[in-house]
This record gives C-alpha cells, sequence and structure tokens, in this order.
C-alpha cells in the first residue's frame, strides 16, 4: 500500500508539473495582456509606456524564462502580485479561498443529505409515482443551467418577499446568523445540481447491486429486506458514487462560478474568471495550481477509499 | 410599447417630474440629518483609485468622495454649464489679459487627509503632472487627458493660497474642464503609482477600505474645510458585478442608491413598478453610441461609401431596438435641453440617419451604387465590436441595417483584452463604440476624438481645415458666436461620416425617498463627490 | 397412396406467428420515460435540421417597431428587445445547440471512452503513461479551461466545441477505466484468459458490453452538459457569438436584463435547454436500462 501511495504522490507532482506548463501557455497564447486592459480602461494606447510597463512585468522574456522564474518563485512560496491590483496575489487569494470551500461543502452537504436518501428510495421504490416523482425532480435539477436557476430564486425572493441575501460578505465569526442567511440559498443553488446527480447515481447504483446474485442469496436466505439493503447492496452501490462525487467536486467549479457570481460572493472561483478575462497571469497561474492541487490530492484519496471498499480491486 | 410621440413625451414629462422633483426636494426639505452610511452601486473594480489616470465612471464614482477640484459643477443642478460651475478648493477665481491668464484664490486651512497642509503648490503640481510640463520628473503611467491642459504655458504660485494659470492662447473651456469629475488635485507629496492603490485627498471622505470585489469604504472626514459638511458618517460603495443582481439589490433596499449609467429603462420601471415611491429622475450620461470607421482602410476613403453606410442607419430604429427608446438623437454634443451645444431638431433631421428611414436607404443605395457597389458587387464589411451586450445588440441592428442596403457585414466579436489593442493598431474595418464626454464642451469632444493625431481618434479621421475650426471655436470668448461654430463643425463631422453617431444614452436613475441631497447630472462623470448628500432614516 | 393418408391429412390450421417486437417497441416497453426522452430528441432534431422550413421569421432580423411584443398571433413565442422573433430563434438555435452538445458528446464520449478502456485492460505501464496525462487534464475544472481555451483561441463555434469537449474526455475515462478494472477482475472473465483469449477479445466481448451502459449514460448526460456549459459560457460572455443564435446566450442576455419585463424571453429559451437535457438525460437512462446485459434474459 504504501509503495502505492508513493507511486501515486509522485504521479501527481508529475501532474501538477504538466498542469502549470499547460495552463502558463494557454494563457499566453490568448491574445491581449494585463497591458491592453490597463490602456483600454483609459480609453487609449500609448506605444511607448506600453512596451515600458510589459518590460516591467517581465512579459517580453522569452516563455520558458519567464516560466523558470514563476516556477522559481512558486517554490519559494512567492505567488507573486496580481497585474491587475498591484497586491500581493497571496493576499488576495487568500480570504477567497474559505469562502468557496465554505460553499462548496454546503452544497456537497446539501447534495448528499438530498441526492443519498432519495436515490435509496427511488431505487427501492422502482417505478412507483415516489420513483417517478423523484427523477422527474432530480432531472430537472440536472436540466437547468445553474445562472438561471441562481437568477431565478433571486427574482423570486424580490418579487415574493421584498428580500434578498446580503450582497456584503460578512465572516461566520462577526454575524453567524447573516453569514448563514447569505450562504443558504447559493447552497442550496450549487446543490441541487449535484443532488440531482448522485440521486442519479445511486439509484442507478443500487438497482444494479439489488438484482445481484448475492442479494438474491440473501432474499432467499430470509434476510430481512431492510438488512439486505443496508448491510449488503448499499456498500456496493455507494462505489460508484464514490468516484462521482470524488469527480463532482472539480466539476462543481463551474456551478460555484456563476452561483458567487449572481449571489455576489467573493469567492475564489468567481475571481478565477475574472483572473482570467483581465489576464492577469499570477493571480490565474496560482489558483489553477491551487485548484490542480486539490482535485490531484482528492482524485487520488477516492481511489484510496475505492481501493478500501472494493475488495476485488488490488494495486500491489 | 409606444409610439415615438408618446415616449418623447414620457421623457419630457419624467424630465419635468424629476427638475420638480429636485427643487423641491431641495427648497421645502427638511433639514438635513447628520449620520448614517449610504450603501452606493457599483458595479466593478475601479481600474486603479487614480481618478487622473483612467477614463471609466467605476473610478469616478467610487473614488471622487475622496479628492476635491480647483472648481466643480454645483451638485444641486442637474444640467452643467459654466454657469454652474462653483469653487471646490478654489474661493474665487477670475479671468485676465483677454482670457490668456486665469488666477484662483484657494481656501485657506485646508487639509490633506494624512494631516500635511494644502496649498497652491499642489494644484501646480497636479496640472504640471498632467500637461507633462517640461522639468517634471514625475511621471503618470497612463494620461488619458494630457491634451486638456495642453494650452497651458506656465503655472504660477506666489503664495500658498494663489495659482495662476498662463496659457499660449484663450480657452474659456479651460474652467469647464477643471470643473469635470476627472480633474482633481493630487497632493504634491505622495507618488503617483502609490495613488492608484491608495487615496490621500482633501475631500469630505477618507478611504476606509479598499476590499477588491466587494467593496470600497468611506467616512466622514471629521476636518473637511468646508464646515458642516458632509452629512453621512460614511460611504459603502458595494460591488457587484452581475447586472440583474444589483437591480435586485437596490428593490430589495440593500442599496440605497443606484449607480449614475446603470439606469436603464427596464431597471428604472421595474423598480418604480416594485417600490411605488422610488424617486426615479431622467438623466442623460454625456455619453454616445457611435460607429467607428476605419479611415485609412478601402473603401472607408471614399466619402460616399462613409455617407451611404450612415445613412443606412435609421437613428430612430436604433433608439428604440437598442435603447428600448431611452436616448435621444443628436450630433457630436450632447443635445439640448440636456446639453448646451446640441444642434436644433432642424438642423438635426438634414444628417444622415435621422430622416425618414426609407428614403435615407434609398439614397444610400444611390450612393453605393455610384462607388461602385451594388448586388453585382456588394460591399463587404466586418464589423467589430466588444462582447459585452449592449454592443453586441448595437452591432446586431447595424449589420442588419447594412443588410437592408445591399451591404454584407460579419460580426467580429472580440474580448475587451483585444478591442482597444485592435482599435489602436488600426486593425479594424468598422468598429460599433461608446464614447464618453468628460465635460460638455465641444473643447473636450472634438480635440479627444476628432482632431488630427490624437491619440483617441480611433477612426484616424484628419482634416486640418476642421482642426482650424476647432481652433477658432476654442479661442472664441463670444458665446452666440461660438455656438454657430460649433453648430457649423457638428454638421460638417457629420457628413464627412467622422463617426457618425447613433445615439445618446439617458439615464433613468433611482433612489430610496430616504436620501437627499442628491440631483443626478447630465453627465455620469462629475457628481461623484456626495458631500450634500444625507438621509432621513 | 392409401385410403388412410388421404383422411388422415389434417386441414392447414391457422397458426398465429410469433412476432419479435421491434426494437422501439422493446425500447418503449422497458423504458417509457426513455422513449418520450427519444422522441422529445428526435421533435428537436427535425425541427433544427428543418429550420428554414418551421421557422417563421428570419432570425437575425431586427425589426424597431416589433420590440418586446408578447406572444401573440403573428410571433408565436414574441420577440426580443431587438424585435427579433423568439420562435424562429429558438428553431434555429436547436440546430446549432445541438450540434454544439452531439459535437461535444461524440468528441468526450468516445474519446473517453477508448482512454478509458485502454488505461483499464492494459498493463499498469500504460495505465501509467495515461493516468497522469488524464489527471492533468481533468485537473483543469471545466468551466474554467473552456474559458481558458476559448479566451486563448477567440470566441467562435469551433471553439467552443473543441473547449468542452476536452475536459469531458478525463471524466469519461476514469468512470470507464473504474468498470474496466472492476470487470477485468471479475471470475468469467479470468475464465476466458485461462481459456487463452487474447485481451481484445475479452475487450470487446466481455469488458466491452459491460462500459456500454455507464458509457452511454455518459455521453447523452454530456449532450445535456455541452449545452449547460454552453449557456454559462455565454453568461460569462465567451459562449457562441452573433450571429448564431444560440439558446444559452439568449437565456443568458435575457436573464439579467429583461426578465421582469419580458418573461418569455427567458422561460422560452430556460425550457428549451431544460427540455433537450432533461430529454437526452430521459433517453439515456432508458438506453442504459435498455442495454443492461443483465437484464437481457
Amino acid at each position: 500500500m504504501r509503495g502505492f501511495v508513493a507511486h501515486r504522490l509522485g504521479l501527481a507532482a508529475v501532474t501538477l508539473a504538466g498542469m502549470s506548463i499547460v495552463i502558463f501557455v494557454l494563457l499566453r497564447i490568448a491574445p491581449g495582456s494585463i497591458v491592453d486592459l490597463l490602456f483600454s480602461s483609459a480609453g487609449y494606447v500609448d506605444p511607448a509606456e506600453k512596451q515600458q510597463i510589459t518590460h516591467e512585468l517581465l512579459l517580453d522574456r522569452p516563455i520558458p524564462v519567464q516560466y523558470a522564474q514563476w516556477a522559481g518563485a512558486l517554490l519559494h512560496g512567492d505567488l507573486g502580485k496580481s497585474y491587475r491590483y498591484g497586491l500581493p496575489a497571496a493576499r488576495l487569494i487568500g480570504p477567497r479561498v474559505p469562502i468557496t470551500v465554505e460553499l462548496a461543502v454546503m452544497g456537497m452537504a446539501v447534495a448528499l443529505l438530498v441526492g443519498l436518501p432519495t436515490g435509496i428510495v427511488s431505487a427501492t421504490r422502482q417505478n412507483t409515482a415516489a420513483d417517478y416523482g423523484l427523477r422527474i425532480f432530480s432531472l430537472a435539477g440536472l436540466s437547468m443551467p445553474a445562472f438561471w436557476l441562481g437568477m431565478l430564486i433571486i427574482l423570486m425572493l424580490v418579487r415574493v418577499f421584498g428580500w434578498i441575501p446580503p450582497m456584503l460578505y460578512v465572516p461566520v465569526r462577526e454575524n453567524p446568523g447573516l453569514h448563514l442567511m447569505q450562504f443558504l440559498f447559493p447552497a442550496l443553488a450549487v446543490g441541487y445540481r449535484s443532488a440531482a446527480l448522485i440521486n442519479r447515481m445511486t439509484r442507478s447504483s443500487m438497482l444494479e447491486v439489488l438484482r445481484e446474485d448475492y442479494v438474491r442469496t440473501g432474499r432467499a436466505k430470509g434476510l430481512a429486506g431492510r438488512v439486505v439493503v443496508y448491510r449488503h447492496a448499499l456498500r456496493n452501490a455507494l462505489l460508484p458514487v464514490v468516484t462521482v462525487v470524488g469527480t463532482e467536486f472539480a466539476f462543481l467549479i463551474g456551478g460555484l462560478v456563476v452561483t458567487e457570481t449572481v449571489f455576489n460572493l467573493p469567492g475564489v472561483a468567481r475571481f478565477l474568471v475574472e483572473a482570467i478575462l483581465w489576464r492577469d497571469y499570477p493571480v490565474v497561474q496560482n489558483l489553477v495550481m491551487l485548484i490542480a492541487i486539490v482535485v490531484v490530492l482528492s482524485n487520488l484519496a477516492v481511489d484510496l477509499l475505492y481501493a478500501r471498499l472494493d475488495p476485488r480491486v488490488r494495486y500491489t | 410599447m409606444m409610439t415615438q410621440h408618446a415616449s418623447l413625451r414620457w421623457i419630457v414629462s419624467a424630465a419635468l417630474a424629476g427638475i420638480l422633483a429636485a427643487s423641491s426636494a431641495w427648497a421645502a426639505a427638511p433639514v438635513p440629518k447628520s449620520g448614517g452610511v449610504l450603501n452606493a452601486m457599483h458595479r466593478e473594480d475601479p481600474p486603479s483609485l487614480s481618478i487622473i489616470e483612467e477614463a471609466t465612471v467605476s473610478v469616478n464614482w467610487g473614488v471622487m468622495p475622496c479628492y476635491n477640484n480647483l472648481v466643480m459643477f454645483d451638485p444641486a443642478k442637474s444640467q452643467e454649464t459654466p454657469q454652474a460651475i462653483i469653487g471646490d478648493l478654489a474661493e474665487k477665481w477670475e479671468w485676465r489679459d483677454a482670457g490668456k491668464t486665469l488666477a484662483f484664490t484657494l481656501h485657506r486651512g485646508v487639509r490633506w487627509h494624512d494631516g500635511r497642509p494644502f496649498s497652491s503648490a499642489d494644484v501646480k503640481y497636479t496640472f504640471d503632472l498632467i500637461r507633462e510640463a517640461p522639468g517634471m520628473s514625475v511621471k503618470l503611467r497612463l494620461n488619458p487627458r494630457k491634451l486638456w491642459y495642453s494650452q497651458i504655458q506656465a503655472i504660477d504660485t506666489p503664495d500658498p493660497a494663489t495659482v495662476i494659470f498662463r496659457l499660449k492662447r484663450p480657452q474659456p473651456a479651460l474652467l469647464m474642464m477643471m470643473a469635470s469629475g476627472y480633474s482633481p488635485v493630487y497632493p504634491a507629496h505622495i507618488p503617483p503609482t502609490e495613488l492608484r492603490t491608495r487615496c490621500v485627498g482633501t475631500g469630505p471622505y477618507k478611504l476606509r477600505e479598499y476590499r477588491p470585489g466587494e467593496l470600497i469604504e468611506y467616512v466622514r472626514n471629521p476636518d473637511y474645510f468646508v464646515k458642516g459638511r458632509p452629512y453621512l458618517d460614511g460611504i459603502r460603495f458595494i460591488i457587484i458585478k452581475e447586472r440583474g443582481t444589483r437591480i435586485a439589490a437596490l428593490q430589495a433596499g440593500r442599496l440605497d442608491i443606484m449607480m449614475p449609467q446603470e439606469g436603464s429603462k427596464n431597471a428604472g420601471e421595474q423598480l418604480k413598478k416594485a417600490v411605488p415611491s422610488m424617486i426615479i429622475t431622467l438623466a442623460s450620461h454625456d455619453i454616445n453610441t457611435n460607429l467607428l470607421m476605419n479611415f485609412k482602410r478601402a473603401p472607408f476613403t471614399d466619402a460616399r461609401v462613409r455617407r451611404a453606410l450612415s445613412l443606412a442607419i435609421d437613428r430612430r430604429g436604433f433608439i428604440q431596438a437598442v435603447r428600448q427608446g431611452a436616448a435621444l438623437m443628436g450630433a457630436s454634443l450632447m443635445p439640448r435641453p440636456w446639453g448646451a451645444w446640441g444642434l436644433g431638431p432642424s438642423a438635426l433631421a438634414a444628417l444622415p440617419g435621422n430622416g425618414d428611414g426609407a428614403a435615407q436607404k434609398t439614397e444610400a443605395r444611390r450612393l453605393l451604387a455610384e462607388a461602385g457597389f451594388g448586388p453585382a458587387k456588394p460591399l463587404r464589411v466586418t464589423l467589430s465590436t466588444r462582447g459585452i451586450a449592449l454592443y453586441v445588440d448595437m452591432a446586431t441592428y447595424v449589420i442588419d441595417q447594412f443588410k437592408q442596403v445591399g451591404v454584407a457585414a460579419t460580426l467580429d466579436q472580440v474580448e475587451s483584452a483585444v478591442w482597444f489593442a485592435k482599435l489602436a493598431r488600426g486593425d479594424y474595418e468598422l468598429g460599433a463604440n461608446q464614447t464618453g464626454m468628460g465635460a460638455d464642451d465641444p473643447d473636450v469632444t472634438f480635440y479627444e476624438n476628432y482632431a488630427c493625431g490624437s491619440q483617441r481618434n480611433y477612426s484616424q479621421y484628419c482634416n486640418p481645415e476642421v482642426d482650424r475650426m476647432f481652433d477658432a471655436q476654442s479661442q472664441e470668448p463670444d458665446q452666440t458666436k461660438r455656438q454657430a461654430m460649433v453648430a457649423e463643425i457638428q454638421k460638417r463631422l457629420e457628413l464627412d461620416a467622422a463617426r457618425p453617431i447613433f445615439a445618446w444614452d439617458l439615464d433613468y436613475f433611482a433612489m430610496w425617498p430616504y436620501v437627499h441631497g442628491f440631483v443626478p447630472h447630465n453627465n455620469v462623470y462629475n457628481n461623484g463627490r456626495l458631500q450634500d448628500v444625507w438621509m432621513s432614516k | 397412396m392409401s385410403r388412410a393418408d388421404a383422411v388422415a391429412a389434417p386441414a392447414p390450421v391457422a397458426v398465429p406467428r410469433y412476432r419479435r417486437p421491434g426494437v422501439a417497441g422493446a425500447f418503449t416497453r422497458r423504458s417509457p420515460l426513455g422513449a418520450i426522452g427519444a422522441v422529445i430528441m428526435l421533435v428537436v432534431v427535425v425541427a433544427g435540421l428543418a429550420a428554414p422550413l418551421v421557422a417563421t421569421h428570419d432570425p437575425t432580423r431586427t425589426d424597431a417597431t416589433q420590440t418586446f411584443v408578447p406572444p401573440g398571433p403573428r410571433h408565436w413565442l414574441g420577440t426580443d428587445h431587438l424585435g427579433r422573433d423568439i420562435y424562429s430563434r429558438l428553431v434555429h438555435g436547436a440546430r446549432v445547440s445541438l450540434a454544439v452538445g452531439v459535437a461535444c458528446a461524440l468528441l468526450g464520449g468516445l474519446g473517453g471512452g477508448a482512454v478509458g478502456l485502454l488505461s483499464g485492460l492494459t498493463g499498469r505501464r500504460v495505465d501509467g503513461i495515461i493516468q497522469p496525462v488524464l489527471d492533468i487534464m481533468q485537473g483543469f475544472p471545466l468551466l474554467v479551461l473552456a474559458l481558458v481555451m476559448t479566451a486563448a483561441l477567440g470566441p467562435s463555434i469551433g471553439t467552443v466545441v473543441v473547449a468542452i469537449s476536452v475536459p469531458f474526455i478525463p471524466r469519461v475515462a476514469r468512470v470507464v477505466r473504474a468498470v474496466a478494472l472492476g470487470v477485468r477482475e471479475t471470475t468469467y472473465v479470468e475464465a476466458a484468459r485461462a481459456l487463452g483469449a487474447g485481451g481484445l477479445r475479452v475487450a470487446l466481448r466481455h469488458v466491452f458490453p459491460n462500459t456500454v451502459a455507464p458509457l452511454v449514460v455518459m455521453t447523452t448526460a454530456q449532450l445535456g452538459s455541452a449545452i449547460l456549459v454552453e449557456a454559462s459560457l455565454s453568461f460569462l460572455g465567451l459562449g457562441i457569438p452573433e450571429p448564431y443564435p444560440s439558446w444559452g446566450r439568449m437565456l443568458a442576455v435575457s436573464a439579467t436584463e429583461f426578465a421582469q419585463r419580458a418573461p418569455w424571453l427567458v422561460i422560452f429559451p430556460g425550457l428549451a435547454i431544460s427540455l433537450v437535457v432533461f430529454a437526452s438525460n430521459l433517453f439515456g437512462d432508458g438506453l442504459r436500462d435498455y442495454l443492461d446485459p443483465r437484464l437481457r434474459i
């Protein structure tokens, strides 16, 4: 097992390096740079000044040189300065990460709390009214663009209650009530889609397992239905679900981006998108690396969990 | 959908109602109450906190509370004319030497937010910095309005409370430009690069905190040189990037006041319907939408082609389709009664695009045929624009209008990062564009956008004869004569299709009834000081 | 011939022939919801293909006198802020959205499926090379990679297709690989190997049928996802540009500006997107149920 983990960690390092190169190059292929944007907001371009700022930001060096400079600084823990704000990237990214993490975790919690039980119910009561109803509900969640759901929620709140969640971020320590109010609706919006996915995966997985021979055997042996479901079927049914949850986390970021935008949460997902649009290379590169680390580690965790849960799979 | 006539009536009555409300609010207002924090709408991070270096309302609205100008437009008057200019840091001023010298007497006892005393040296420093005076060791990183002060020969400071501008030639417009929100006075003791990330001014509010992407927060300046001001304890500019959410936040009361330029007709009507007591005031942005033609590329070098393209675009239809009726026809200066220099209706009707749509399209086809284009050899053009909804709508409408005269136009949608670079390089054929004016004065409009070689003259239109006309009107002290000259120039520019103007935008500015002391101006850039605002809740 | 033969031969009796139910019939019986999904998809596809015939107006024609017209006899689903007919735009948009969705789903599904099978069935060495590449591709959140690619390559319909497909490949590959790994260890595969069956034969005969089900489900889900991601990209300003009418952009633009003034601008594109995604998921579910080898007894 230890050899396996070491092997995977080595792979992870290679993966991260690969990702850093890909994002670095892609960004620089994209037409337009921060210098263009700086002048764009001023409404004119002065070629001499443009050249000077480009030089200051080291953007006129060859790409491998820029990469080496960035990678070197990163390994020393220096995240560089945001081109757009002139402030240290760490100072901009730092406070935003917990917000996105919190939203993601709350969203996942909603998803699991809603998705798992409904999936089990749907599977055990297949083709009944409850099953159909739940399936339609979950499909609706998968069929709506994330921003539409968010806008609908806000529209409904404003029209019916004349109220929307707070627009200024309040840390939980300052005012837990307000904080919760701010995160509740975005978490629901984010969680609905993931709940739908988990629901469907659970249902489909449970259905397959419930038909397995060993389940039939259990039933034939006279074991109570619930024992069969929970002891035997559920554990095996959860395996693909674990995979989905693991991959879903990265998938989640798309939903997080638009939800943060619509509900005005100053999270890191939205910040990343803005940084891309502003060609703020240091912020984008470092953020993507951060996300990459999270994703690679979570993939590793999922694989390990899978290996634990499924006795058939062995990596040694 | 209202007819043109009915919506014009709507506009006029709303404007009158607005003026009435504003003046009655002003006259019969209860005594201003001190206290409270104003939650103001903001739509995005300012590109930097340095007003002088930027050219977007996102900086002015958000940073003006921190600074003072030499002079400013009276906050209580919606119309920005020379008569509406009052002193800010300047107590009084006078023109001398037949308009070639402008002398200011400054207030005494004014301090910067960091405690250092303000003096005439700061004024000299600021304007020398902007005009890049010889001998200035300090330089601005971005300097979009350098040519505003190109007529200044020298600035003298005989004593700490007097500053004298000596001009190369008379320029009555100088005072208008100094009154613009774009002309704050900077501290001489702070390097300009620092002012991009923090704010040290003399203004009614001190910057408390700027959280990028979230909020710009101010607290009142207790040592402000205007006694009794400001009324508010503080201002919070809450940044909400998503448009629908911003309006919803105002509707739900999380925001007290809108941001200038955010008042689309839809938003205004929706807010009024949801909150009948909401105060909606009609104001003009002093921003127009226009068509850029690359004068350095064939076939736009042919005046007939240019005129034809301008004729093809029905301005009335444009206003209805792209602006839902909330815009005005006009030439290169803001139309009356919102601006002081606009052409009259009969003169306007004679200009391309403003007359009868069908007749003008026929004329356009004729001109194109003369220039050698027709069904056998259609004119193919590319229309570039930014990927923002408004610009895309503009381009979509224009392309369809072109189709109706046989011009095949393709839309080239580019990201903002790419847009300006393309324009500056001249790497485009046609562009759908928006141009804002820092002040309603012909000097601002003409020199920035139409003068030969000007940085913001993206079409690269260059006509030395018209340049001479610019200089002539700029020096003319007689208002009536100047009006006539400016009218001639506007007609000329439209007929030349230098930069065909589509429309001048209107704002349905909204604020909750408990907000007082704010009168929306007919210009979004100049009324952000907020020193007279107070709340009655 | 004896007299007994003549008497003994019985008259021919009409025996009802047993007719195998057609594929469509079997599918419908197995999964009625899936059939509904298939029908909806078919309708949308036909509408998209026949767009010029089915549309009532030119989808790009602006009309300043007909802005914000509610649904009525002349404009069945109303008009937008530029006076364009919504119904015609939806119908033409069906082409665009479906084309993008199908292209992405196929690219992602086939590419990911192939990579996943390869990864799961071959030895550790090949898997060891493929894994990090997949991890690299997957490490980028879907929307972020799509965004960076669209920014890099410029907003165009081709870019959007590539940008949306690329992040799908590792996701599909992962799931397919997991199933392949699991199946590889089952007894019947071991038995087949013991009997001397080669790797490819094992793959096609035993592993592939087991991966078809999740692959099909994921690919049809991808169709829906692609449409949704395109909508999100449009919301952020980097989706399919004009003049192609795209449902995602129609929804994104109206949802923020005109939702209260002209709800039909938001409802119909939103319904169109939701319906197609819904239908593709239903169809995928139905296909999965139908193709599940364990149930085909």
